[in-house]
Formats: C-alpha cells, structure tokens, sequence
C-alpha cells in the first residue's frame, strides 16, 4: 500500500494553508509535527478527501483518491481534530452507527465494538451517553470509532489532546501493535508523542514539509546546536529574552537553561544530547504550540 | 435500510423532537380537539366561572344539537329554512335561551345574510334569524344560483372561467341534505385546515438540523470519511425527514379524527360543503372534503419537508436553517396581502402557505389557455416541490463538504 501527495496546494483566498506538498506514505507510523496554522488539519483533511485540494492530487496505490470514491473511503479511519459525537448516544450505540456508516455488518459491528471498547479501556461503560464522559474517555470514543473498519489508512488529527499521562501511554502502545502493514499518520504539536511512536516525522511550516526523515535523523539535525547553561534568576530572564530556551530547571539558587543555539551561547554552556523537541524549538523558535 | 433506521432512531433520540412533537400533540389534539369540542367550542354558554363562559358539556350539547338537526327531515328546502328560522324565534320569544343553542344559528344566519341581505335591519342588533320575516324567505336555491354568479362576476371571473366554474357548481346535488353543521364547519374550516400552520413550525424545528446538525456537532467530517458517508447517509437522511414528516401527521391525525369521532361521530358526513359555505361551487360532501384537508396537510408536510431539508443540508448552522425554513412558509404568509393577485396566487403554491379550505372558494390557476380550479394545484404542487428538493438536498450535501 502506497498513499502520495503530489504538490498538494490549498488556498483560502489570499492565504496558502498548504504550499505544494508531496510526500510518499508506505506502511508505518508517520508523525506530522507543527505549530498551530501551520496546516496540519488542512493536509490531513484533504488526505481524507473531505476537503478539495486547490491544485495537486492524493493517490493510493497510483489511483487518484477522489475518483475511488466509496473504496478510498472503506480503507479509510479517521479521527478529526474536534472530534464530535451525538450526545444522546451512549458509546456503543455511537460505535454501531458509525460502523453502520462504514458498512460494517451489524453482526460484526457489534463484535468489533466490544472489543474496541475494551482496548479503549471503556468496556464498563459502554451503556454510558457520551455526553456523560470526560474529554479523555471521548477522545478514546473517537480512537475507538476510527478502528472500528479495520483501516489501511488510520488518520489521527491530534489523538492524544485530552488525555492524560496514562492514557496517553496506552494510546501510544495501542498504535504501536495496530501498525504494522498499515499507513498511520497522526498529527500533533505533542513532540514527545510523536518521538515515542513515530517511524518518520514530517516537520510542518506554513504549509511546507521544511524537514522529514526518522527521530534520529532529524535530531542529528540539532546535533551541537543544544546547550546547559547555569545562569541567575536575573540573567535567567534576559536569556529568556534573546535565545531560544527549550527548558528551565532550578539548582539550589541557579537556574540552569537549556538553549538552542547554533553556536556556543556563553563561555560556561555545555554542549548536551539533543531530543526531537529541540528540533521542533529550533525550527519554530517564536510560535506557540509547544508543550 | 439499517442506515435509515439507526438515522431514524437517531432523529427520535434528540429530546426537542420528542418535545415538538409533544407539544404539537398538545395543541392541535388536546387543546384544538377534544378540549374544544368538549369546552372552548361547544360545551353550553353562561358559564360565568370559566375563562370561556363555557360549561365542560360539549358532548352531550353536540348530541342535542345533532338530534335536534333531524326534526327537519334531512333535506334543506325553503320549508324547512322556514320552519328552522320559525321554530329559533319561537323559542326565543319564550326566553329558553339555553334551548337556542342547540340550533344552528350561526351557519342559518349565514346562509341569511348571503341570500336574503335586503331583509338585514341595521337598526336591529341581533341577528338575521331572531326577527326575517320567514315568509320572505323563498327562492333559496335561485337565490344562492344568483348570489354565485354575482359573485363570480365582482371577481372579474367572466368567459370561459365561469363557465368552468358554474359547470362545476353544476354538480352539486340539491335539494342539499342538512343535518347539524356547526361541527363539520368546526372540522373542515378550523381544526383541519389550520394544521398545517403548526405542523410547519414543529417540522421546521425538527428538521432543520437533519442536515446542519451535523456540523452543530462537528460529526460531518466524521460522517463524510466513512464508507456510506456521502450519498448514502443523504438518503436515509432524505427518508428520515420524509417519515418523521408521516409520522408527525399520523399522531396528529389519528388523534384529530379519534377526538372527532367520539364526539360529533360520523352524523352528516354526506351533507355538501355548500352546507357550511353557501357560495362554494365544489360537488363535495364532508367527507371528501375532510379527506381532501388531510391530504392538503399530508402532502403539504412533504413538500415542506423536503424544503427545510434542502435548506438544513445546505447551511452549516441549525439556527440558520431554522430560520429560513420558517422564513419560507410564514414570510408569504405575512407579505400575501401586499402583493399582486397574482403573485399571491404563485405562493400559495408552497406548502402550507395557500389552505386547504380553498375549496370552499372559486379561486382558479391559468396554465397555457387551460382553468385549473385552485384546489387540485394546492393538492399537488406543494408536494411536487419537496420531492424536487428531496435529491437537490443530497446533492448539497455531498457539495458542501468539499468546499
């Protein structure tokens, strides 16, 4: 299975959401990485062919998507960014609609929601509305409702946005043993989620892939750029003010920062290991969007 | 037809429409039916401890004003017109007030005052049938021949028109068969053909977000990616609203008619309209005609369903779609007057927005050299639209997405 973008391009009016994209999806975990803007949800939105490209066209397996219709679709799950629900449905009643939408046999269906539901860790409230749960059972609702077809293509808009630590973690491993021969591509400004579970990363800015490549390759990118610096509270704020601090962490009085940099900041910083998120500060230094 | 089920099943989920459909229930049922044939309408007058000053006896005021309407042998002759307006008089000048009123005052008073408008006395405050002189009251079938075609002739309906209108008139049967009217005149020009009017507010709120609420709850991109996502679910959606539209005219109905028939039972069903409207020109007794307002309201609710839903799938907001649905069968109505004749003509052709009453009128529609009587389009068009909206909407749908 082979999922391309060949110069995908959207516009809205005046303003490029995404710029002459192309990429080529094999199977495997793929983590799109940006800042709020910065198109993610336009990309995937068009991936899913529910949005209109302005020029460029997405294939599967050399067939253009929007022309395979109902077939693209079936081979398709997908999670939206603000995931909505009907409130008066409880999850299982949720589950069996939308696997009624996605042609799954009601027999089936019903088979495949319970166990959904179980690795969701929502069997026990399966009878429950979802109007009822928190933001992170509905976000595992959500999970949940884009497995249910068994999908070639899973695409995840912000997966993990409401849930906590331990939920988080069960995602990851939940998607790790889904993979296998199929494409995932989930998109988040959560970097570490992205580093935990992602076999390649595309790096996403104002619309462009500006990098991609596996956790290692990237990070090598930042490689000698990060560096530990111990610094007063005041000299603490001045830094804070003229470089790129990924980090902050008090040592007794001193304060120790962690810059990005491309070359040596003072004559006391020490060179340190870089991790995915000093990439992700060192290409979006004064966006939001980082956790 | 399991989409259609889980999406019917869906629709009946949401707790304002089990509360429209309450609340309609409420006022055309309860409220416009058996509290006013028992109380509002024809429960007996002097009351003076209730909001209506009337007493909670309609039923049994209904049975003696029907067995009463017997006495003068069925068929309604200048005799008999006589021998009613005689017999009121009479028992008003004894002062048993409480007897007058199982007559039919006010449906003989209108026949009066068509017929016979020269023996009006201005300067008497009461009505025509408490002083005529009943003598002069002859020629009643002449007259009303002559009042119709004066009528037709103010209504510049001359030629052609009037010939097809007269024929029409033609075959109604005369001597007319006369029973007790006032319910049927209750049914056919009150409770049936103001249906519509409510039917439409409640539709319009439970429809209108068939389509729109799917952004209201941010499902439709969840919706669109799935398999049956783009035509299929419009269709179940389609069929949905087509049988939430029945279903809502079921309930009312079947409670209409129930209400209907435990009270005023089936006694003159085979009168003529004209009974009702002297000047109507339609060969039809109650029955037909009663027939004729359900399916006016049955068809008009298709029509205007298939309206809301094209709106509801093509605005991204409930509210939105809300408000154009009802802009769509109320704004006529309340611009009507103001327009030309004509215009007004043209949109009594959307649902709800004409009556179903028209056919007690002689109101006529000219398409290509040929004279429809208004009543067949009112019937058919309405519903022709919906179904032209019907796929427009799945179409919209489908569209709206990808823009």
């Amino acid at each position: 299975m082979e999922l391309s973008l060949d110069r995908l391009t959207k516009h809205y009016g005046s303003k490029i959401a995404v710029d002459c994209v192309s990429a080529v999806f094999q199977p495997g975990v793929y983590g799109l990485l940006g800042a709020n803007g910065a198109g993610k949800t336009t990309l995937l939105r068009m991936l899913c062919a529910i949005l209109e490209a302005t020029s460029g066209e997405v294939f599967l397996d050399g067939k253009e998507v929007t022309s395979m219709g109902a077939a693209y679709r079936d081979t398709l799950g997908y999670l939206p960014q603000d995931f909505g629900y009907y409130p008066g449905y409880t999850a299982m009643e949720f589950l069996l609609y939308i696997s009624a939408l996605k042609g799954i046999p009601n027999n089936i269906a019903r088979k495949r929601a319970k166990e959904l539901l179980e690795v969701v860790g929502l069997e026990n409230v399966a009878g429950r509305k979802i109007k009822t749960f928190s933001g992170g059972m509905k976000q595992r609702v959500g999970i949940a409702q884009a497995l249910l077809n068994n999908p070639g293509i899973l695409i995840l808009d912000e997966p993990t946005a409401g849930l906590d630590p331990k939920e988080r973690v069960r995602f990851r491993n939940l998607l790790s043993d889904y993979a296998g021969d199929k494409i995932v591509i989930l998109s988040t400004h959560i970097v570490s989620d992205i580093e935990a579970i992602a076999d390649k990363v595309l790096l996403m800015k104002k619309g462009k892939f500006v990098l991609q490549g596996t956790v290692s390759e990237l990070i090598r990118k930042v490689d000698g750029k990060v560096w530990e610096l111990e610094v007063s509270p005041e000299e603490a704020r001045e830094w804070q003010a003229k470089a790129t601090v990924a980090n902050l962490r008090h040592e007794g009085k001193q304060i120790v920062l962690r810059i990005i940099s491309d070359s040596m900041p003072a004559k006391k910083a020490v060179l340190c290991e870089a991790a995915l998120e000093d990439l992700y500060l060192y290409y979006f230094p004064t966006e939001e969007g980082v956790q | 037809m399991e989409l259609f089920w889980l999406e019917h099943k869906k629709l009946w989920q949401r707790g304002s429409v089990k509360i429209s459909v309450l609340l309609c229930f409420v006022y055309i049922v309860i409220f416009g039916s058996i509290l006013s044939f028992q109380w509002f309408s024809f429960g007996s007058s002097n009351d003076h401890t209730s909001a209506f000053g009337n007493y909670f006896d309609g039923y049994s005021q209904i049975r003696k004003c029907q067995e009463y309407s017997l006495e003068y042998g069925g068929s309604l002759t200048d005799e008999t017109l006589q021998q009613m307006v005689r017999d009121y008089q009479r028992i008003g000048e004894a002062g048993m007030e409480a007897e007058l009123e199982k007559t039919d005052q006010s449906i003989i008073n209108g026949w009066l005052g068509t017929l016979y408008p020269e023996l009006r006395d201005e300067s008497i405050y009461q009505t025509m049938t408490s002083y005529v002189d009943t003598k002069k009251l002859t020629g009643f079938y002449e007259r009303r021949q002559q009042a119709i075609e004066t009528f037709l002739e103010n209504s510049g309906q001359t030629g052609a028109e009037r010939e097809y209108l007269l024929s029409m008139e033609g075959k109604v049967e005369k001597p007319f068969r006369y029973e007790w009217v006032e319910g049927w005149s209750q049914i056919l020009g009150s409770t049936v053909a103001e249906m519509g009017i409510v039917i439409a507010l409640f539709l319009a709120i439970v429809l209108s977000g068939l389509f729109a609420g799917e952004w209201h709850n941010n499902t439709s991109s969840l919706v669109l990616t799935t398999k049956n996502g783009w035509e299929k679910i419009a269709v179940a959606k389609i069929f949905t609203g087509l049988l939430f539209a029945l279903e809502l005219f079921a309930v009312l109905s079947i409670g209409s008619i129930g209400a209907q028939l435990f009270f005023l039972g089936t006694a003159g069903w085979d009168m003529p309209i004209q009974a009702i409207k002297l000047i109507a020109i339609a060969p039809m007794n109650m029955l037909q005609a009663e027939i004729y307002e359900y399916a006016f309201t049955l068809l008009g609710a298709i029509g205007f369903a298939g309206i809301v839903m094209l709106i509801s799938a093509a605005v991204k907001n409930n509210v939105q779609a809300l408000l154009l649905s009802l802009a769509v069968v109320y704004g006529p109505m309340m611009i009507d007057q103001y327009l030309p004749y004509g215009a007004q003509m043209a949109l009594d052709l959307l649902p709800f927005v004409g009556s179903g009453a028209d056919i007690f009128r002689t109101n006529t529609f000219h398409f290509f050299g040929r004279i429809i009587w208004s009543p067949y389009l009112l019937l058919v068009v309405p519903a022709l639209i919906g179904v032209v909206c019907m796929p427009v909407a799945v179409m919209r749908w489908a569209r709206r997405m990808r823009a």
